[in-house]
């Protein structure tokens, strides 16, 4: 049993599919996606990367040496980073608050809080 | 603060005169009959189902809408508010009336909930919290699409979505604390870059149906996606 439990733990595979790689091309390419882009950010959209993680993608699923892994990883690990550019204004929770499912006391004032 | 001014801020909750006494007894024959209480229900549930949403809704370990939703009378042209006191979403039943200002409305406040979730925001002391989670709001929500804007008559195309973030980020804040304009334009300023570019949950700005879809198809696929990366 545990045997199989490792060898179920080793096995890799791509992030994402290699459709939704080529899903998120083709939507980054749309007219609207640039006009969406243009509008918020000013500028086209830069897509060639979705193209090119769908072919290493592909590759993967062909050929799953360590270089195409590697590359499609990379390439997803500087997207999340894109993501995390700007230091946050606040610090993160570990929970959710405490209270969030407790049950509302009727009739609190507003000046309890303070 | 000395004392006078700390009495002074209410923090918006003039804005919400049934946050402590409704006039109708919650779940009343009068409250129903008098209020758009029930139509408020029946938007909020639709509201819910929309794509957009349900990323929210699922990040959560729950979201009860009889805990974390009320639908009451407010004052003004206010929209909606999160009470961070209770942890609830409040839904002005007498200002929203169309499902499509509903799906907004609820979108915008459950990025409150969301950060009140995920982060020690200080609502109540730190100006560049409450900044941050109303640019966020603001940017996510879709209450700055191309198209809700040309219905307010802002005509704009390069960037414009940028400049409506910042004005109604600016707004919400003068809304609920009594601070000058300039005070609050810097620091929306300071904050701007770092929260407009937060695009938590989504990973990206949902302007349209498909990026929903795509955010939640993201979410669906998150044990996959930090599995093999």
């Amino acid at each position: 049993m545990e045997r199989d439990t490792l060898e179920v733990t080793n096995v890799t595979m791509p992030p994402r599919t290699c459709d939704d790689y080529w899903s998120e091309f083709r939507h980054c390419k749309s007219l609207w996606n640039r006009f969406h882009n243009y509008y918020a950010h000013g500028t086209s959209p830069s897509c060639g990367q979705w193209k090119e993680d769908y072919y290493s993608c592909r590759e993967w699923e062909k050929n799953p040496g360590p270089e195409t892994k590697e590359s499609l990883q990379q390439s997803e690990r500087n997207r999340e980073a894109e993501q995390r550019k700007f230091t946050p204004v606040w610090d993160l929770r570990r929970d959710p608050p405490r209270d969030w499912h407790m049950p509302l006391h009727q009739g609190k004032s507003p000046d309890s809080q303070s | 603060m000395d004392q006078t001014e700390q009495q002074e801020e209410d923090y918006g909750y003039n804005l919400f005169p049934e946050r402590n006494s409704g006039k109708f007894q919650k779940g009343s024959i009068a409250e129903s009959l008098f209020t758009f209480n029930h139509k408020c229900q029946v938007m909020l549930q639709f509201a819910m189902e929309t794509s957009k949403l349900t990323v929210l809704s699922c990040l959560f370990s729950a979201v009860y809408k009889d805990r974390h939703f009320s639908c009451e009378d407010c004052d003004g042209t206010v929209s909606g508010g999160f009470d961070a006191t209770s942890s609830q979403i409040v839904l002005c039943q007498n200002n929203i009336h169309q499902q499509s200002h509903m799906n907004r409305v609820v979108t915008h406040e459950l990025i409150h909930a969301f950060d009140h979730c995920r982060a020690h925001v200080d609502w109540f002391n730190n100006f560049k919290h409450l900044a941050c989670s109303e640019i966020r709001a603001a940017n996510l929500s879709g209450d700055c699409s191309f198209h809700n804007e040309v219905s307010r008559f802002n005509f704009g195309l390069k960037k414009h979505h940028q400049e409506c973030v910042r004005g109604r980020a600016l707004r919400s804040i003068l809304a609920v604390r009594k601070v000058s304009r300039e005070e609050a334009e810097k620091v929306v300023d300071e904050v701007f870059d770092t929260c407009f570019n937060d695009h938590a949950p989504f990973g990206r700005i949902p302007h349209d149906k498909k990026d929903a879809k795509f955010a939640y198809r993201d979410f669906e696929n998150r044990d996959r996606y930090s599995a093999n990366l």
